[in-house]
This record gives structure tokens, C-alpha cells and sequence, in this order.
């Protein structure tokens, strides 16, 4: 077909409903806040590893749909979030990404959680147990115990991941969330501790759907010269997608050989515990969470969007907690060289999504977003996305490829099969 | 200092600014006619995230001969990196055959991509802060790098880069 006049552009793209995706999921404002308020503050985030605050009175501070969110582990050694908020007068209690609160600060005592407004001051569990000049000035009216940090859903789970969750009441508890798709990993990432060794973050002008969507979906393999070139061949076009309840998917394992990539050693001295040597699976988590395990190093990728167009993306890298120093380097190398933001892969990307945050800008025109491919649910197929969007469109009530129009569930046979 | 010292600092430098620009022009042959066969190669940074030094990128002479090899073969951003370095410190062996330096840069980007090369190319932002901490054997009048390692202090790297830095 020659290129196209407008009308043509903007037609049905003549695939089934499911298939394609309104550009304005990706670009509108209202759209985006909807996804906040509906989606983000209702599900269940993992928001860092517990190798990252190793120690009792450690803590690591997130955020989840703007609000700031403090993490801390006890002297119980319990994991425990909070609102990183001062109960007082809404001051941000911890700034700083990480630390501990052995030591004192400058306005409150160690072992506290001082707000240094106010030299308000908690303890681990939340409680307030200090509040300055605290009978001069509320008498009896109020009292610190009256005070406390505002808790949040916390466990700690799926190989030592935080998962934090907003809602007092979330739909599904964190197990039967993501229990399923997890299952293909657990032996692999629960026999032992894990530990974090590679953080970076990316903020790119895009729609942190777009990344998930990559992350969905293998076809861009052509974008990367290792994929197109050496990595095809029959057992890897054979790696299968599986649909999970919740919008989850699996990307299935393959053996990687990776003596046809130049530049690359055998990952099988040094893969998890349980995995085959060289084995590779992939776990994309409803709404935008990747773990990633390949071989001999777990990634994982969380996103907090800012806007419709703009995503910060945090890259963790892990490996066994019992590594010797050299097992750990070579674990750093075999992630970076492919994953790290100077490794060969990533880079690109990051630069594909960008691309595709510059033609949806919020304002631009809308458009299909095309998500037809079927390969009997192999690597290339686009089940992914498609699975994903169903389930965005539940939680939305609007439809992917018209968002102005409510949910509708598709026809049985031509909705993407759930694994049992 | 030895005293031939001084002579000695000044060929680190000259070798240090040479790499420079040889990395800013993306001479990736030039750049590792500086370094000697046994030349180690690191990017790194310290997470106060995650509490850890990490190393974002290694390799020997051979690794880094690979990967400039084969970058024609990989989609990049191509705006070009512009690097403003400055020599802090140069120690030099007493027998004036090894050398350490510590250099500060900033490397800016020059768009050409950008996010939307019709808005944002011609402009430079800032991409990266930190130093270079660079070992040398020092032969012949000539100063080779034997270690060079990028101490960065950016954990927001954005689409990151395939460049050596």
C-alpha cells in the first residue's frame, strides 16, 4: 500500500479489538492521573530489595504515586513502611535515599525517626514517641499517642523484594497478586538470599507503559546486533509467552548459548541455585515491574511514572548473597555487559522508548498502536501487551482502543488464554 | 619527586588531554594507542541507594578493542559527548617508571538526537560528573595508560551511553 492520506492513517487497522491500542493511553493527562489514583495507589509495588537496608535501624525511602514513602527495618528485624510524612504539619521526615537512624540527628536522638522540623520523633514501628514541649502546648487535647506515622501494607517477598501497597484493604493480598507468575522462579530465587549490587535510574520523556510494553515483548530483538545476528535460532523463536491472572505474563526459558556471542562467556558456573545452566526467564508484572533472570543475574526493573509522557525507571542488579569477590564481579560483568547503562543492550532500549515518547507527546494527534502479532504465543507473538491491556482496561474502565468508551470484555475465544 | 619529575608530570598530562580529545573526536584507535596491552578499563560509581561501590562497565585492552569494534553495529544516540577535563594531581614513582593522576571532568552532550532533534539539537546538557584515576607506565619519554578508571558520580544515567567515557 502506498503511504497513506489522513482518513486512511486514522482508520480501523483492520485487526480485532485487543489488537491495538489508542495512542491517548500513552499521551492524555487525565488519562495518566486516572492511572494513578486507580491503579498505582491500589496495587502492590516493590519498591526495593531488603539487601538495601541490611541492618536494624536501616532505612530506604521510595515513593509510590507521589506520596513519599519511608521504609524501615527494626530492631525485631521486621520491614516495616510508612508515609514519610511528619504527622505535624506535613513535613517530609527523611530526605536522604538511605541511611540509618542508629546515630542521632541534629533535631532528635538515635533510634529515632526525627522529623527535624519540630524534633517530632517515632520509632521503628511507627509509634510517635516524642513530641516537643508536647503539654505546654496541646495541654491534654492531643498526645503522642495520638501521633503516630501513618503504616502501609508491607511484606517481604519473592526473593527479598519490599512490596508495598497504599490501599489498608488492596483487592488481592501480595500471594495470590503475583503468586502464579512467580512460581517459575521461586525455587530459583527464594533458596537463598539475594543481594542487590548494580542501581541506576533512567527518567525518560515517555509513558511507563511503553517501557513495560518492551519489556513484553521480544520482537524488538531486531533493534539489538547480539539478537538479530547470533541470538535466533530455533529454540529461542520457540520461547513461549504465558498469561497469568492480573495482567502477568512469563516469558519462558530457553538455553542461551552464549559461545555465539562475541564477547560473552558461559553464564552456567554461576547460575542461581535450581536453574539449569544458561537458562533464561522473565516475569512482567501488572503494571509495570520486570524481573528478570538470566543465567546469573537477576534485574529488575521498577517504574514510577511522573506524568504521561515522563517515567523514571529504576534498574536494580542482583546476585547471592554468599558470593566470594570474585563470583560477584563476574556476576556485575555477565549483568552490565548486556544490562548496565554503558552495557550493550539497555542503551537502546531506552532509546527506542524515547522515540515513541516523542511522537506522543500529550497534544499529538491520536493513533493505533499496533499489538497484532500472533505466533502461537513464541517469542515474537505480542500476548503480552495484549493480556496487559485487558487488565488495564479493567482496573480503568476504559477501553485500549478507545479510551473514551467504558470496558467491555472481550469474546472468550478471542481473549488471551490465562495459564492455569 | 625524581627529578626528572616535573618532564615526567607534564607527558601524563599531555597524555591525559590527548586522550581527551581522542575520545571527544571518537578516534576509539587513538584513544587505545595510549593504553598498553595490559590496560583495565572501569566505569564506576558509588550508590548511597543501595550502599555499594559498583562497576558499570570493565574490561581489558581486549574487551575495550572489542566493544569499539563492534560499535558501528549498534543503534546509539548520536549526539556527541564533549569533555572538559582538568589534571588535579600527578605523582610520579621515584624511579620515574609508573605515574598516578587524578583528573576531573565534565562531560556534556551536544544534542543531535535528543528527545526531538528539531527542538533539541544544538544544545549541550550536561551528562556526566567525575573523575578519571589513571595509572601510567612511563617509557621512552612517553607516558601509556596501564589503568584508567572512571569514577562517575551520576546514578541517573538516562538512555546511558555505548561510548567509551
Amino acid at each position: 500500500m502506498p503511504a497513506r492520506n489522513h482518513t486512511q492513517w486514522k482508520a480501523n487497522p483492520g485487526l480485532e479489538p485487543g489488537e491495538w491500542v489508542d495512542s491517548r493511553v500513552y499521551s492524555d493527562q487525565t488519562i495518566f492521573e486516572n492511572e494513578v489514583d486507580q491503579i498505582f495507589k491500589r496495587v502492590w509495588v516493590p519498591l526495593c530489595h531488603e539487601s538495601e537496608l541490611p541492618k536494624p535501624y536501616d532505612f530506604r525511602t521510595a515513593s509510590i504515586g507521589g506520596e513519599p514513602i519511608i521504609i524501615t527495618r527494626g530492631p525485631d528485624n521486621e520491614v516495616r513502611a510508612f508515609l514519610n510524612v511528619c504527622p505535624h504539619r506535613g513535613m517530609l521526615i527523611e530526605r536522604r535515599p538511605s541511611g540509618s537512624f542508629l546515630e542521632g540527628q541534629p533535631s532528635g536522638n538515635p533510634k529515632r525517626i526525627t522529623c527535624m522540623f519540630h524534633a517530632w520523633q517515632f520509632d521503628m514501628k511507627g509509634n510517635c514517641v516524642y513530641v516537643a514541649r508536647e503539654k505546654e502546648g496541646y495541654q491534654d487535647r492531643l498526645c503522642k499517642e495520638d501521633a503516630g506515622l501513618r503504616r502501609l501494607r508491607c511484606e517481604v517477598k519473592f526473593g527479598g523484594f519490599v512490596w508495598v501497597n497504599l490501599d489498608d484493604n488492596p483487592k488481592i493480598g501480595l500471594e495470590e497478586w503475583a503468586g502464579e507468575p512467580f512460581q517459575c522462579l521461586r525455587e530459583n530465587i527464594d533458596a537463598e538470599p539475594l543481594e542487590v549490587f548494580h542501581y541506576h535510574k533512567a527518567i525518560i520523556d515517555t509513558n511507563y507503559k511503553l517501557w513495560h510494553d518492551t519489556n513484553s515483548e521480544f520482537y524488538h530483538d531486531f533493534m539489538h546486533y547480539h539478537n538479530r545476528v547470533t541470538g535466533f535460532n530455533d529454540a529461542y523463536f520457540a520461547r513461549k509467552n504465558f498469561a497469568f491472572k492480573n495482567g502477568h505474563v512469563v516469558v519462558g526459558t530457553f538455553e542461551v548459548n552464549y559461545e555465539n556471542y562475541e564477547g560473552f562467556e558461559s553464564r552456567g558456573e554461576l547460575s542461581f541455585p535450581h536453574l539449569p545452566p544458561n537458562q533464561w526467564y522473565m516475569v512482567d508484572l501488572f503494571p509495570g515491574f520486570n524481573f528478570n533472570l538470566r543465567g546469573s543475574a537477576l534485574r529488575c526493573d521498577i517504574v514510577t511514572p511522573l506524568g504521561p509522557d515522563k517515567v523514571m525507571i529504576e534498574f536494580r542488579g542482583l546476585g547471592l548473597k554468599r558470593d566470594t569477590p570474585e563470583e560477584r564481579q563476574t556476576r556485575i560483568n555477565h549483568h552490565n555487559s548486556i544490562w548496565g547503562p554503558f552495557g550493550r543492550n539497555l542503551h537502546e532500549d531506552l532509546i527506542g522508548v524515547a522515540g515513541q515518547g516523542t511522537t506522543m507527546r500529550p497534544g499529538t494527534e491520536p493513533r493505533n498502536i499496533l499489538h497484532g502479532r500472533h505466533e502461537n504465543q513464541t517469542i515474537h507473538d505480542e500476548i503480552g501487551m495484549r493480556h496487559y491491556y485487558d487488565e488495564w482496561g479493567r482496573w480503568m474502565n476504559r477501553l485500549p482502543n478507545n479510551p473514551d468508551q467504558p470496558w467491555q470484555e472481550r469474546n472468550k475465544e478471542d481473549a488471551v488464554a490465562v495459564a492455569e | 619527586m625524581h627529578k626528572n619529575g616535573a618532564d615526567a608530570a607534564s607527558v601524563v598530562r599531555d597524555t591525559i588531554y590527548r586522550a581527551t580529545m581522542a575520545l571527544d573526536d571518537q578516534k576509539w584507535e587513538d584513544w587505545l594507542g595510549l593504553c598498553e596491552p595490559e590496560f583495565h578499563y572501569a566505569i564506576t560509581a558509588f550508590s548511597p541507594e543501595i550502599n555499594k561501590d559498583m562497576i558499570y562497565l570493565q574490561g581489558g585492552r581486549k574487551d575495550m578493542e572489542t566493544l569499539v569494534r563492534l560499535l558501528p553495529k549498534h543503534n546509539t544516540d548520536h549526539s556527541p559527548l564533549r569533555r572538559h577535563t582538568s589534571v588535579y594531581t600527578v605523582d610520579v614513582d621515584d624511579d620515574a617508571k609508573s605515574a598516578t593522576a587524578v583528573s576531573s571532568f565534565v562531560i556534556y552532550q551536544n544534542m543531535l538526537d535528543g528527545v526531538n532533534s528539531h527542538i533539541d539539537s544544538g544544545e549541550s546538557r550536561l551528562f556526566l560528573v567525575g573523575k578519571y584515576h589513571d595509572t601510567f607506565k612511563l617509557e621512552n619519554g612517553k607516558a601509556k595508560f596501564v589503568k584508567r578508571e572512571v569514577r562517575i558520580d551520576n546514578r541517573r544515567l538516562d538512555k546511558g551511553s555505548h561510548w567509551p567515557i
